[in-house]
């Protein structure tokens, strides 16, 4: 049975609450623990399933999520995916190029690709994880766009081919939409849109070409019960009030980002995570280093209370488990130290 | 003379590529780099000049902005864009020695890897400092790498990756130029990686930026 919980009052609580919240995008730690391999995962929905109820059942996070698997959604459209056994998935080549090829575009239907395998395991997440939210997971429009027509071109064609771009950014909207309601229907409580290539863009471009095709799929799905976390981890400060402006109930931020001067700039009512970076720190750095640079992390944004520590982006395969037990060590000691600290001030 | 030369600088910089092409808003209907080439050209305006005080000095400057977080990756692969199509005018010169460049600079994504925009914006913003660029493309193993230095005898290669699991991959490759060609510097670049990784894997430069890359390259031909 999945949870069925108002997410308005969920996030107020962790805004409310004495602990800080921890929700590292981690599935690949998972996958190890139940012993399979990438492939595994992201080509099968139940498989997927159990390695994020092993990541569920091993940590406190204060939420469950899925893969960040950026090539599900073009590999419905028609893309060509190259799977390593060991490796996150990813588009072999350009599916469109011009005008005419993007108007020729078929939207896919929810049967294409993995896109029910998707569906299987945010369903079977939401069924079996019954002591926190989980959030689904979905590109977001740009990206899909620039893995569609290619992500070199896409940036230069963006601007002098701005109506060829637009047409591809209203069907991969329609696309996207489609898969975030149907994912809604699953009972997830809500979803994580990854926006990685708008990071490459200036304010304005980010703004045409990201944020209002975001903001359409916010509008139709955001509700008391599903929230949207809208990740770009390409953001490097330029694009923080353009994330803002997507009417998304939580922003998750990139390693490059200053987390302080992000909690400054965002209202205190929106949930705002990050930005441990998941290769320098969670994948290459000791348990040693971990806590430190974790512990760092939490005592420099304890003021703001709408903080949710978390990787920069999804944690890579290959991160150690002493590494992961390292984080979590470093958020539960912050947590007994901040609640401690608060009773002696009474 | 100087400016017309400084007329292409400035649609490479604002990536003006031809007269057709709509951006920048503010230059519509004017000529483009490509057509500013050709007229230099007529005009007997040296192509050395018309690389290095046109297209170099143009690159410069958004490459430039671009590490001052000024302008982001579309108007610097514009840029790029315009000074290729104006590069390709300079193509015979190129070809008969009347216009040397810099050296040679090998670039790809190493094997596994299939991501390219980091290697592409690189590339072009090296071809833009006046170096000929051998990009090899993605998903290149350590034999096509060597194999392509010793037939072109480069100065310098680049070897990207976007991925965690291919990011490994460098070291090998590192490992078996270093085997083959001791005396080539090797470049490594990409979004997980950064200098420590570099020093680990014993590549010689890192950057976090075209720009930085760029430097580096001069630098060694100083």
């Amino acid at each position: 049975m999945a949870l069925k919980q108002n997410m308005s009052d969920w996030a107020a609580d962790l805004i409310n609450s004495k602990e800080r919240a921890a929700i590292p995008i981690m599935t690949h730690p998972g996958i190890e623990m139940i012993g399979k391999h990438v492939i595994d995962a992201v080509t099968d929905g139940t498989t997927h399933f159990e390695a994020i109820k092993a990541i569920a059942s091993q940590y406190p996070t204060s939420a469950a999520t899925i893969i960040m698997d950026l090539t599900v959604e073009s590999e419905a459209f028609g893309c060509r995916i190259n799977f390593g056994e060991h490796e996150v998935p990813s588009v072999m080549e350009r599916l469109v190029h011009d005008f005419e090829t993007v108007s020729n575009l078929k939207i896919p239907d929810m049967n294409s690709g993995r896109i029910q395998e998707y569906l299987k395991a945010s369903r079977l997440a939401a069924e079996n994880i019954a002591d926190r939210p989980v959030f689904g997971g979905c590109i977001g429009p740009f990206s899909l766009a620039g893995r569609l027509f290619d992500m070199t071109e896409i940036m230069t064609a963006a601007i002098i081919e701005p109506e060829t771009i637009t047409l591809l950014l209203e069907k991969c909207t329609k696309l996207l939409l489609q898969y975030v309601l149907e994912m809604k229907k699953t009972g997830v409580n809500g979803i994580i849109i990854a926006e990685p290539a708008a990071g490459l863009l200036d304010e304005t471009l980010c703004e045409e070409f990201s944020s209002k095709y975001v903001k359409l799929i916010v509008d139709a799905t955001q509700d008391e019960n599903f929230m949207v976390v809208l990740h770009n981890c390409g953001n490097t400060g330029h694009l923080t009030q353009s994330m803002v402006n997507t009417g998304a109930a939580g922003l998750h931020f990139g390693n490059r980002i200053d987390m302080l001067k992000v909690l400054q700039e965002v209202p205190s009512n929106i949930l705002v995570m990050g930005n441990l970076d998941p290769v320098g720190v969670f994948k290459m750095s000791d348990a040693g280093q971990i806590k430190t640079i974790t512990s760092n992390l939490l005592k420099a944004t304890r003021e703001y209370s709408n903080f949710v520590i978390s990787s920069g982006c999804d944690t890579p395969p290959g991160v150690s488990q002493a590494n992961v037990d390292a984080f979590f060590e470093a958020v539960n000691d912050f947590n007994y130290n901040n609640i401690t600290s608060k009773q002696l001030t009474y | 003379m100087e400016n017309i030369l400084e007329k292409i600088a400035y649609c490479t910089e604002f990536g003006k590529i031809n007269k057709v092409s709509p951006y920048p808003p503010d230059m519509k209907g004017q000529d483009g780099v490509d057509e500013l080439t050709k007229l230099a050209l007529e005009q007997g305006v040296s192509p050395n000049d018309i690389l290095t005080k046109g297209f170099v000095l143009g690159m410069e400057r958004v490459g430039k902005k671009f590490s001052e977080n000024k302008v982001f990756v579309p108007q610097m692969l514009i840029s790029a864009k315009a000074m290729t199509t104006g590069m390709a005018h300079l193509k015979p010169f190129f070809t008969s020695g009347e216009v040397k460049r810099k050296g040679k600079f090998i670039i790809g994504t190493v094997a596994g890897d299939l991501h390219d925009i980091g290697k592409n914006l690189v590339a072009m913003m090296v071809e833009g400092s006046g170096w000929e660029v051998i990009d090899l493309g993605v998903d290149v193993n350590s034999d096509k790498f060597i194999q392509n230095i010793k037939n072109s005898n480069a100065t310098a290669v680049a070897l990207s990756a976007l991925l965690t699991t291919t990011m490994v991959n460098m070291e090998k490759i590192v490992k078996e130029i270093r085997g083959q060609v001791p005396e080539i510097k090797i470049c490594v670049g990409g979004a997980p990686v950064n200098q420590e990784f570099c020093a680990k894997i014993g590549a010689d430069h890192y950057s976090p930026d075209p720009q930085g890359l760029v430097e580096y390259l001069n630098r060694l031909v100083a």
